[in-house]
């Protein structure tokens, strides 16, 4: 469900109601049984793979590749691209953004019906077999504190700028499958702990799929900073 | 004394130069070589891991927290390792890193050799080439060498450890001694099981299935078992004497010891003369982009001395290389980790046009200093190389040699190349992210135990 902000312009507080924990993430990747050599399989095995092989493959590698400014969007699009060999396929698959999606299920149905409708339209494409199988795997995760923690403005910039771009990635673009909101941990903060609501929306929009991880940082760090030197929203 | 300056100083036939012997034919200018190539008559002592601490300026303070924060539930907690090696083999190696690491965790990880005798490793070898995918025929002779050397072993053995890592098929039969332990029992096979002889491995297959997890080192070589499969990439130690940061005078003087022009581009390939790493191709590759641009090639390897093949592959190699003046070929022995590094570090480009492959560490290498790679798609190199986002994949010599010369002209691109790749190692492929998995996989295990 989408989240509004609409509160008014807001002063930078001196603390904030709640202090901001920075945590991080660490994953093992786990080989499932699923396994595709042509888009038919794939489409298949896209039905049947437990949901944190969805989740391996669309949030967690765009972290594993954090440092790819352009052109990598999630496993399945380039394995389409670059396996299959279906650029107008791998396009489709590259263009979901998973920062619109709360929950796997719903991202698992966007995949299935990018590809399905691709092989209503190719059913040709549906049985060439791919130059590399691809491999269905999960992740196991395990979610650690850093050293880190924000009370006032001052110190979240200064845990933004220090942490891991994991820690980065898990709260600003895993967070809203745990949160279930179209928003992110960094933005629930500064929205409902510090009142700063157009920061919070500042945050919400900056584009993930145009830059690395550590381009991603440093405009979260601009937006921050702008309101401490402007005392506010 | 550095392994240079001992190459300089001793000298043996089992080094070749395919570059001296063609410089006489080549009047024009050219830096001076040395006659030939010297190497050391022993292998040096195995120079020593480093502290974790040492690894911070590489990975950041917060990697290495992360581990000091994912070890501590495990404090108190034990590891056997067991393997059918202590010394040579890459096995070994990676627990000779490992273990002083997990240790410095406060993982206390204990390393157990199991023995046999000659047959028992004639048998162990030939299951290794068939679980490679050899033509074998499985005798009721070779099951009973097998399981009676594992027997023997497990008598001599005790587990009374958290977690006993069981390394390849060895000793897989040590599974037996599960149930009269508290220990979590964890396969980790390194070898490519993507095909095995279905005699050896429905003979191993029960074995493993008893254990509580497998590793395998890539997706392709998972099989279908009914216990948790991860995945751990083979890993690199960035303070390695293979992969350390070099002074700019070392990879100088190594250059000019060789032979090789800084100031042209320089392609090389690092791998020993088999035929499976095609180099061949790579000197066919180089001709073919060498009528557009500049440049020189390197192939620097090993395995002419001790293997009788790899003589007849350099044989090869050199006939197809001819009489040319820019084709360096180095026969290296294996302990020259340092030369090695010093000429990754010197090239513009980097090639590893293999045909068949495990999972190509001189590909992460290479990565690893930021070279723009060109590889081949086979094995676990397609794990470390993104198509035109962290290197070139090709498929024959016609587009290793197209994206030599794309590359050379190109510079920006292959700059952000370079670039990716380094980041892409430091990500996925060095020992610290191998330690972080060994940290996350005992912890998930140990807890599903209950503990």
């Amino acid at each position: 469900m989408a989240q509004t902000m609409t509160a008014p312009t807001s002063a930078v507080p001196q603390a904030a109601a709640k202090p901001f924990y920075f945590n991080t993430a660490a994953h093992l990747l786990r080989i499932t049984r699923q396994k595709a050599n042509t888009l038919s399989e794939f489409l298949e095995a896209l039905r049947e793979v437990p949901e944190d092989s969805i989740f391996q493959h669309s949030f967690r590698t765009l972290q594993e590749h954090h440092f790819i400014r352009q052109g990598f969007s999630n496993d399945f699009a380039q394995w389409a691209l670059s396996s299959c060999k279906e650029p107008g396929l791998g396009e489709k698959l590259s263009a979901v953004d998973i920062r619109e999606f709360t929950s796997i299920s719903d991202l698992r149905q966007r995949f299935i019906g990018i590809v399905e409708g691709f092989l209503q339209g190719n059913p040709a494409a549906g049985t060439k077999v791919a130059q590399e199988t691809f491999y269905f795997c999960a992740s196991d995760v395990v979610v650690i504190p850093t050293s880190f923690v924000a009370h006032t403005m001052h110190e979240f910039a200064e845990g933004i700028r220090n942490v891991s771009v994991h820690s980065i990635h898990h709260h600003f673009i895993e967070a809203r499958l745990r949160i279930k909101l179209m928003s992110n941990d960094f933005s629930q903060w500064l929205h409902e702990d510090m009142g700063l609501t157009a920061t919070a929306r500042a945050l919400n929009q900056i584009d993930i799929y145009i830059g690395t991880l550590e381009d991603v940082r440093q405009q979260i760090v601009r937006i921050v900073e702008r309101a401490l030197t402007e005392g506010g929203d | 004394m550095n392994a240079l300056n001992q190459m300089i100083e001793t000298e043996t036939p089992a080094s070749t130069s395919t570059r001296s012997a063609t410089a006489s034919a080549a009047p024009v200018a050219q830096p001076e070589r040395r006659k030939a190539p010297r190497t050391w008559e022993t292998p040096p002592a195995p120079v020593p891991p480093a502290p974790l601490d040492h690894y911070r300026s590489i990975v950041g303070d917060a990697d290495i927290e992360e581990l000091r924060f994912l070890a501590r539930d495990l404090k108190g907690k034990t590891v056997k390792m067991v393997n059918s090696t202590a010394v040579g083999g890459g096995v070994a190696e990676i627990l000779n890193r490992l273990i002083p690491l997990l240790g410095e965790l406060e993982v206390m990880t204990h390393w157990d050799v199991i023995t046999g005798g000659n047959d028992f490793f004639e048998v162990t070898k030939a299951f290794h080439n068939a679980l490679h995918g050899s033509p074998y025929e499985l005798t009721r002779q070779a099951q009973e060498v097998f399981l009676m050397h594992n027997e023997q072993n497990r008598q001599r053995m005790q587990f009374n450890e958290d977690v006993v890592v069981i390394h390849d098929p060895q000793p897989a039969a040590l599974i037996s001694s599960k149930k009269e332990t508290k220990a979590r029992w964890i396969w980790r096979c390194h070898i490519d099981l993507s095909n095995p002889n279905p005699q050896v491995w429905g003979f191993l297959r029960p074995f493993v299935e008893q254990f509580d997890a497998a590793i395998f080192s890539s997706q392709s070589f998972a099989r279908q078992l009914p216990i948790p499969q991860y995945l751990f990439y083979p890993c690199i130690d960035p303070l390695s004497e293979k992969n350390k940061n070099l002074d700019d005078s070392f990879v100088q003087k190594v250059c000019d010891e060789f032979g090789v022009d800084r100031n042209r581009p320089i392609v090389t390939q690092v791998s020993r003369f088999d035929r499976l790493k095609d180099p061949v191709g790579v000197v066919q590759a180089f001709k073919m982009a060498r009528k557009y641009v500049d440049c020189q090639l390197v192939l620097a390897g090993g395995g002419a001395s001790d293997d009788p093949e790899g003589a007849v592959v350099l044989k090869e190699v050199k006939e197809v290389a001819g009489d040319d003046p820019d084709i360096i070929i180095l026969d290296l022995p294996p302990w020259c980790a340092l030369e090695i590094n010093a000429l990754q570090r010197a090239s513009t480009l980097i090639i590893q046009k293999s045909i068949k492959e495990g999972f190509g560490l001189t590909v992460t290498e290479a990565l690893w200093k930021g070279k723009p790679t060109i590889a081949g798609a086979v094995g676990g190199i397609p794990n470390q190389i993104i198509d035109k986002l962290t290197g070139a994949l090709v498929h024959s010599v016609e587009g290793c040699a197209y994206q030599i010369r794309y590359l050379l002209t190109h510079s920006e691109f292959a700059d952000q190349l370079g670039k990716n790749g380094h980041e892409h190692v430091k990500e996925n492929f060095l020992i610290t992210t191998n330690i972080r998995r060994w940290l996350l996989l005992f912890r998930i295990l140990l807890n599903s135990a209950g503990r």
